[in-house]
């Protein structure tokens, strides 16, 4: 290698480093850290009939004299108005709930694919990820079609005498839970699969070898070992269902109250941008609790897959 | 069961093998395993006594370590009874069975500490604290790693692994302790000095063990006796004295250690000598008591520390041969000279490094006259 080639190699991995860097903190203060200053400076004005539907935080008033005017009773109104909190309350119950759902339902189904034969995992897999090519919006439109009156759902059921009349599913909490079910269980299924797939199955031998059963070994082996995926599978139900809007919108019905619909009727229909955006703050703030919480059990749980 | 070390009470006789009224304390009974087509373990009958230092060798895919997991209770015998202190285990599932195994990963448990680890088997015993915690803290000591007892399995070394993953298959004083290549994740200086552990380990707890290698050297220098395993059968049992010395067949011959194998047929009997004429003519002479008809085609082995120099002209010695040194492998405290002595045939020969390297007494190219005695090899005929 030439001397010039070499110092012009050296050079670049100079820059190279900070440049490589560089482009992810790019893109997160582009399309995360602006918009959320954005958002957090509406919160911060009164609702005017303007467009945008909101006053300026700062004007010139003379030369030299700039005034700037915070506006906090969004975060008031949020506190004070019970509905707020309530609708909070509910999204926080309905994420959990629904991710131990998907828990129940994914963990099985993950360890089956992790241990089926090699040219079936393919398959399965497949499956998991194939409702992806559909678009989401269409997937929940098509669950309408199914849990109505009429819909096939209630036809299987009284063609097999289970029930006298048809049910009411949708427009209830219940078809809310199985639209988030059918829509969030792959986010719980594959980061599962990614670490049961990587589990040392010697060690559920050396389990049974020192005398424990095969149930005490899931326990005691399987389960620890699975925590890295069992948080990342219900970090990615959790936060996406606290704020979901479509589900609950399309399947849900007048009791289900949820912030990421009240966000929604807050910026369309009320037309209140600035305390919708202290809405999103405050939404935001409260999902960091449980991922900092989950981080430094992480971090507690560390040095396993 | 006691916790303490004190050796068993009834001490097993030196050679129970030899002994026709000792009762084998493992009996295999014609274990047979079949996966689809492939026979692994091939009718095999083997008897174990108590307090014994077993080894099971072979190349890969011999089926040793199958037999062993048949043992532990995780594979399931296609045919065959397997007893345990007179109990019969076939059917006993591996967290019921009074064995315990030393996996060749070690398969350490990663989420637990070194001393959760060897209490795990304790646990499911369901015994009460006080003694678990006794029980391990004997373990640790035993094993000399009582400091690293907070550590993780991913802060030890190789070595140190090795010494949790014996620690965890010993504590629960197991009837029979299974272990599958103990030392064939070790280096080779840390594998020679863990031998000698191994063994002086066994011989204070008293714990039959039953070891898979597939290192010759490491099965001779441990085991109180040897089963050669080839493609699921068991071709010899044998302490290692006997099966270096009386290989009953070619292949065991070849497998431990290195041997001279000299292929003819029987020409004739003198006395407990047997006279056979080798393909490349010559006679050699052997002693061999098997009634072998004239012409019944054999092959003498004969181990190359066997051999020795003599002058051509000698008179007295017989099994006499001739050639040129072509290769010299210096090892130090040996060297092995291999002589050409027909085209299509090359003698191996050890000696002893008496002399120091510069006054070798052989050197490349140079013309000598080997020699054995009649009672120093075998004749197989298999």
């Amino acid at each position: 290698m030439s001397k010039n080639r070499a110092r012009a190699l050296i050079r670049l991995g100079h820059w190279g480093r900070p440049l490589t860097i560089a482009i992810p903190y790019l893109w997160l203060g582009l399309f995360f850290l602006l918009p959320f200053v954005i958002v957090l400076q509406i919160s911060l004005a009164e609702p005017a009939l303007t467009q945008p539907p909101y006053t300026a935080l700062w004007h010139w008033v003379d030369e030299g004299l700039l005034e700037i005017r915070i506006n906090l009773m969004n975060f008031r109104m949020v506190w004070d108005d019970s509905l707020y909190a309530s609708a909070l309350l509910n999204s926080l119950r309905v994420a959990a709930l629904s991710t131990l759902l998907c828990l129940l339902l994914g963990y099985p189904m993950a360890y089956a694919i992790a241990t089926a034969p090699e040219r079936w995992r393919v398959i399965l897999l497949m499956l998991i990820v194939l409702p992806f090519w559909t678009s989401f919006l269409i997937r929940v439109y098509a669950w309408i079609g199914i849990l109505k009156s009429q819909g096939p759902l209630n036809d299987l059921l009284l063609a097999l005498g289970l029930i006298e009349t048809p049910l009411t599913i949708l427009h209830t909490q219940t078809a809310v839970y199985i639209g988030i079910l059918y829509s969030y269980l792959p986010f719980m299924i594959l980061p599962l699969y990614a670490n049961l797939s990587r589990l040392d199955w010697s060690l559920l031998e050396a389990a049974a070898d020192l005398g424990c059963r095969p149930f005490g070994a899931f326990l005691r082996v399987t389960l620890p070992l699975s925590a890295g995926g069992i948080l990342a599978g219900s970090l990615l139900v959790f936060i996406p269902v606290v704020g979901e809007f479509v589900i609950p919108d399309l399947l849900g019905g007048p009791e289900t109250l949820m912030i990421g619909k009240l966000l929604w009727t807050e910026f369309f229909s009320n037309k209140d941008w600035p305390l919708a955006a202290a809405l999103a703050i405050l939404l935001l703030g409260l999902l960091l609790i449980p991922f900092v919480l989950i981080q430094r059990l992480e971090q507690r749980l560390g040095g396993q897959p | 069961m006691p916790t303490g070390l004190a050796p068993s009470p009834a001490q097993p006789a030196l050679e129970p093998w030899q002994d026709p009224s000792a009762t084998p304390y493992l009996r295999i009974e014609r274990v047979t395993k079949r996966f689809g087509e492939i026979y692994a373990v091939d009718d095999v009958s083997l008897e174990i006594f108590r307090g014994e230092f077993f080894s099971l060798i072979g190349g890969s895919g011999c089926g040793k370590s199958t037999l062993l997991r048949i043992l532990a209770g995780l594979e399931h015998p296609t045919a065959g009874r397997i007893e345990i202190d007179g109990v019969d285990v076939t059917h006993v599932p591996a967290y019921a069975r009074p064995v315990n195994m030393m996996f060749q990963s070690y398969a350490l448990f990663p989420h637990m500490s070194v001393e959760q680890n060897v209490e795990f088997g304790l646990k499911q015993d369901r015994l009460p604290r006080a003694e678990r915690r006794a029980r391990v803290d004997e373990m640790l000591d035993l094993l000399k790693i009582a400091a690293l007892r907070k550590r993780r399995p991913d802060q030890l070394s190789g070595g140190q692994r090795q010494r949790v993953a014996l620690a965890r298959s010993l504590a629960k004083h197991p009837k029979l302790l299974l272990l599958d290549e103990p030392l064939g994740a070790l280096d080779k200086r840390l594998r020679e000095n863990t031998r000698f552990e191994l063994v002086n380990l066994q011989e204070r707890l008293g714990i039959t063990f039953l070891t898979v290698t597939h290192d010759q050297e490491e099965a001779m220098t441990m085991s109180t006796r040897i089963a050669v395993m080839d493609a699921g059968r068991i071709m010899q049992v044998d302490t290692p004295t006997a099966l270096y010395e009386f290989p009953m067949n070619r292949l065991v011959a070849e497998f431990i250690g290195s041997v001279n194998l000299f292929e003819g047929k029987v020409a004739g009997r003198e006395g407990d000598q047997l006279l056979i004429r080798t393909r490349w003519g010559w006679p050699l002479r052997m002693r061999g008591f098997q009634p072998l008809v004239i012409g019944t085609p054999v092959t003498v082995a004969v181990r190359p520390e066997k051999l020795r120099l003599c002058q051509p002209a000698d008179p007295v010695a017989s099994n006499r041969l001739s050639g040129q040194v072509e290769d010299i492998a210096y090892l130090g405290d040996v060297s092995i000279y291999r002589l050409r002595i027909a085209p299509d045939l090359l003698v191996e020969m050890t000696l002893t490094n008496v002399q120091p390297r510069t006054e070798q007494i052989l050197t490349w190219g140079q013309e000598v006259t080997v020699q054995w005695s009649p009672d120093s090899g075998v004749v197989l005929t298999e």
